[in-house]
Parts: C-alpha cells; structure tokens; sequence
C-alpha cells in the first residue's frame, strides 16, 4: 500500500466519528443545559427530530435524534403541548449567531426522553 | 437562522435570499410537505432510499456510458451501450427527482442559506442542458447507423467529460447539504 493511501486510510479513521450519521462536528465539546419555553412542538419529520424552544428571548433549533430513534426515546409529536417549560441538554453549535442545540436529553416536567443514552 | 458575524454571501439578506426563503417557505407549506410529514417515522428513510436508488441507476449508467464516449472498452459498440445506459439513466432521474422533491418539501426552511443547494440545482441544470446538446449533435444522431468519424468521437467525448463534470459536482454538493 502507498504511503499516501496508508495516510488516507489513518486520518479517516482519526476523523471518524463515533456517532451516528452526520457528526456533531460544529458543535462545542461542552454539554450544556437550557431551559426554555416549546414554541415549535416536536416533529417527527425529516432527518431528524426537531423542536423549537424560547430561551431568554431567542428561539433554539432543538434538533433531536432520528425520528424513529427520538420516538423510541418515547418522545412522540403532541407530548410536550405548546408554551410548556423544558430542559434541554445538548451541545450548542459553535457558530456565531446560530441558536442551535444537538441534543441528548429533553426534560419535561418529571419525564425524561434520552435520545442520545450513550452520550451522556 | 445562520445569522453570521463573519461577512459571507449567506449572511446578507439580498433580493435573491428573500425570493429563495419564499420559494422554500411554500415549498415546505404545501400539501406534499405535510404529506410527507404525515407518514410516520420511516418515511423519511425510505424516501432517502429511493433517492438512493435513483442517483444509483442515473450516475452509474451516465459512468459507464460516459467512459465509453471517453474511448474505454473500445471494443463494444457505442450503439449497444447506448440504449440501455440512456434508458436507465432516465429512470434514475425520474427517481432521483420523484423521491428529492418531497425530502426537500419536509422542513424546506432548514435550508435556507445552504450553500451546497445552491451549487447542486445550477450543476443539474448545466447537465441536463449538456444531454439536450449532446443529443442534438449529428454525431449522437448518426452513432446508431454508422461508425463515427474522429471528429465526431471527440464531440461525444468532450460531452462525456462536461457531464461527468456536472453530475459529480450535483452528487457531491447533494451529498454535502446535510452537513451543512
């Protein structure tokens, strides 16, 4: 094998991600939680799972798991309603301006939905 | 969203990002958006699969054909490979365009200042006017009658590169919209 093609094969695998699909890279290294009120109840459409929350004025793209991975969390469509407070805990996008969270958990109440066990 | 402080293209709002969020915010408000919304958990995999599917059948036979127009396996004639690689080209398309319109329709907003839309639309609209020209040529006509001159082969081949130019530009960009 190539030298170059031995490089290749080892910064792919340094680059890999250990998480699924698209990679959290953007993302900070940080967890953080946020609490805030449901503007955008989930929906369970599209690549992934999404909800928007208000947090101190702003709304936050709260991107969940894949669909049917955030519907095995027993996070459904119409479960949180509308003006409902939650907690959020993801990894916020390192981008400046962009309100976004890649999530782990979402705490509703005494209910937690773990979209992503096995990153915490 | 993706409000940036570094000055980029993306980040300004002029005419054209108004009349594209429009354009999208009807997109993802129509009844094929809330189709596609309604149809459970799988459905977005499933349309992604077809999409798959498609880009499958269209790039892969466009490759071979392309390649044969480029002076590979010279020794099968081009009016052999030709009819069977068009065709399911075409059903490729029809796929690829069938299964991406809805997977756009579903949370179109989302894409609002993706670059890589941007280039992948204009890449298939240069392809496609690249087949309509091919097409045309008197060498593409007559390839199914008679052998070609040297003249001729070049013109094929020169479309054969500015399509495989094209379509990989399309797939890739495609390809680079969800990491965005």
């Amino acid at each position: 094998m190539s030298l170059l093609l031995r490089a290749a094969f080892a910064a792919a695998l340094i680059a890999t991600p250990a998480y699924a699909h698209h990679g959290w890279g953007g993302q900070e290294e940080k967890v953080s939680d946020m609490t805030g009120t449901v503007v955008q109840g989930v929906s369970l459409a599209g690549p992934h799972a999404t909800m928007k929350i208000k947090v101190a004025n702003e709304v936050w793209d709260v991107t969940l798991a894949p669909p049917a991975r955030t519907a095995r969390s027993g996070l459904k469509e119409g479960l949180i309603p509308i003006g409902d407070t939650v907690t959020v805990r993801g990894n916020r996008s390192t981008e400046p301006g962009r309100h976004e969270m890649k999530t782990i958990y979402v705490r509703h109440g005494k209910t937690e939905y773990h979209v992503y066990p096995d990153r915490e | 969203m993706c409000v940036t402080a570094k000055p980029s293209i993306t980040s300004i709002p002029t005419a054209n990002s108004v009349t594209e969020a429009k354009v999208f915010a009807w997109l993802e408000q129509s009844p094929l958006g809330a189709l596609v919304r309604s149809l459970g958990v799988w459905s977005y995999g499933v349309i992604n699969l077809v999409h798959i599917l498609g880009i499958i059948l269209l790039f892969g036979s466009i490759l071979i054909l392309d390649l044969r127009l480029l002076g590979a396996w010279r020794q099968i004639p081009l009016a052999t490979l030709s009819q069977p690689t068009t065709r399911m080209a075409q059903i490729g398309f029809v796929l690829a365009v069938a299964s991406g319109l809805p997977m756009l329709s579903v949370k179109t907003t989302d894409y609002i200042g993706n670059p890589f839309l941007l280039i992948k639309f204009p890449a298939i609209a240069l392809a496609l006017v690249n087949v309509w020209l091919v097409h045309r040529t008197i060498a593409w006509r007559a390839h199914r009658q008679r052998d070609l001159v040297p003249a001729e082969q070049r013109r094929l081949a020169q479309g054969a590169a500015f399509s495989l130019a094209f379509w990989l530009t399309a797939i890739t960009s495609g390809r680079m919209i969800g990491y965005w």
